[in-house]
């Protein structure tokens, strides 16, 4: 028998959960991120809120081999998380944030934090809608759909507020 | 050491250990004995411990103690908080150590079972681990579980022993590792030492208590450290229930070796030994984790370790 390590812990994985890991320098911009939950609105703040990037850590999945990455996660796109835990482009919901992973290629899904700047997480519909066919099929798999530009108004409501989106275009 | 050429007529073990006595265990006999006024101011936290070669006086004081082979330890409970750490040694001179932890009641808890390992492996000693109360688990997805994580240990090189004091499961393949060494059990209370012992020598009889209802946990039932042979010739340490195992003279940057599987990997990452294995670009043993050479849980461990030790 040849074992991989990959036999997931379920029912004697450790209590606890992870906690937040701390302040920490952004890997892409360099700055200095404050975890502190007051701020980011967010338990676990796991990106910089200047240019939203990640890293590849464990606190995305206890136990997930690729976490050893610990490489940088660029924000990709944006989608909508739905009540039920399903992400998708065509009802309200709470805007999220998709990750993906620059040397190994995860992707993951995170809520955005208080203090994000909102300007950062706008410019990401574009690059949303013009996503490579390989992480848009990754994605639509796991029943993530990515906003699309036609959403923009969507997007504006979601960090600006009910009416901006007409004030914007008015 | 002038202990060292005394007649060997007054040299035995110690077999067991309360707070101001000592049992010496020599030939077929035994003896009762305290501690010289010497040993008494001995700085070191144990300086006898169960598995010790002392010699003893006609006052039935130890004098001395034999140079030891190998001795296993754990960081001690700090009196007072702020207080400094002191070394407290398990067990003396011991062939294997064998991590006890059960397959319910309470949970495997693995973090646990990689720190008891690395100890193991920074005293050089061999470690045999064991599973108990199978039983609980027979038929259902935990035992699943169990049994690959199991697989896991074992294809780093340690032995498991899955077993069941209930069913007798493993109980003949572990008294044929038990054979002709000394053991110490290690591991939480109520995962089943004390049973373990019994089952393999049931004229014992030593004691063993049920989990506590409330909590669900161990009565902390063993309260002393004690040799006892077993009929296949070999010998156990009973010991006390722990809750944490902190690790004691485990220099950070060797704690990757004591991780067998890492050893391979060492030397290997772009940054060569001074690599810590964290977040150091061209890191061989993070590599080797995502690959799936390495668990992911064992390295998780290693970080844990490295920051709380
Ligand atoms: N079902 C089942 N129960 C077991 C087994 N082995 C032990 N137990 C039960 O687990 C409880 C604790 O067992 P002990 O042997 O006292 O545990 P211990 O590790 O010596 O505990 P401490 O001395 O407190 O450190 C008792 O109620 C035992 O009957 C087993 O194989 N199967
Ligand atoms: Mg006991
Ligand atoms: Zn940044
Ligand atoms: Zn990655
Ligand atoms: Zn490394």
């Amino acid at each position: 028998m040849t074992v991989t390590f990959a036999s997931p812990r379920f029912y004697t994985r450790p209590g606890k959960i992870k906690e937040s890991p701390g302040d920490f320098i952004c890997l892409h911009c360099g700055a200095l991120v404050c975890a502190e939950a007051a701020l980011s609105g967010v338990r676990n703040r796991n990106h910089c809120p200047y240019c939203l990037s990640s890293r590849h850590l464990d606190q995305f999945e206890a136990g997930d081999r690729l976490s050893a990455c610990k490489a940088r996660m660029r924000p990709v796109g944006l989608t909508l998380k739905r009540i039920g835990k399903k992400y998708t482009g065509h009802a309200q919901g709470e805007l999220m944030l998709v990750h993906r992973c620059e040397d190994c290629g995860k992707l993951s899904i995170n809520r955005i934090a208080a203090d994000d700047v909102a300007e950062a997480i706008l410019a990401l519909l574009e690059p949303s809608a013009g996503l490579d066919a390989d992480t848009r099929a990754r994605l639509v798999q796991a029943g993530v759909t990515p906003l699309d530009t036609a959403q923009i108004g969507l997007v504006r409501t979601c960090l600006f507020g009910i009416g901006s989106a007409a004030l914007q275009e008015g | 050491m002038h202990a060292l050429n005394m007649p060997t007529t007054n040299q035995g073990i110690v077999v067991r250990k309360t707070l101001n006595s000592y049992l010496i265990g020599f030939g077929e006999a035994h003896v009762e004995c305290t501690l010289s006024t010497r040993l008494k101011k001995d700085p070191n936290a144990d300086p006898v411990v169960v598995g010790d070669v002392v010699v003893w006086n006609e006052a039935a004081q130890i004098t001395g103690v034999l140079p030891r082979r190998n001795r296993l330890s754990r960081r001690g409970a700090v009196p007072t908080p702020g207080a400094y750490a002191r070394e407290q040694v398990i067990a003396a001179n011991v062939d294997q150590v064998v991590p006890v932890f059960a397959a319910a009641n309470p949970r495997p808890a693995w973090t646990l079972l990689d720190r008891t390992l690395v100890s193991a492996e920074s005293a050089d000693i061999p470690a045999l681990v064991i599973l108990t109360k199978l039983d609980l688990v027979e038929g259902r997805p935990e035992a699943e579980e169990i049994e690959a994580v199991a697989a896991e240990y074992r294809a780093i090189g340690y032995a498991v022993v899955l077993t069941s004091t209930v069913t007798g499961r493993g109980l003949d393949e572990l008294n044929a590792r038990l054979a002709g060494r000394l053991s110490a059990l290690v591991g939480k209370s109520g995962t089943g030492k004390t049973s373990l012992l019994n089952a393999l020598d049931p004229g014992l009889g030593a004691r063993v208590q049920a989990l506590s209802k409330a909590t669900g946990k161990g009565r902390h039932t063993t309260t002393t450290s004690e040799i006892f042979a077993l009929p296949s010739g070999g010998s156990l340490v009973d010991t006390p229930g722990i809750r944490e195992f902190g690790l004691w003279d485990v220099d950070e940057d060797d704690l990757a070796w004591f991780f067998p599987e890492m050893r391979p990997y060492l030397g290997r990452c772009r940054f060569g030994l001074d690599c810590r294995h964290d977040e150091e670009p061209g890191c061989a043993i993070r590599k080797a984790v995502m690959d799936g050479r390495i668990s992911p849980y064992r390295y998780q461990s290693y970080l844990k370790m490295r920051v709380e030790p």
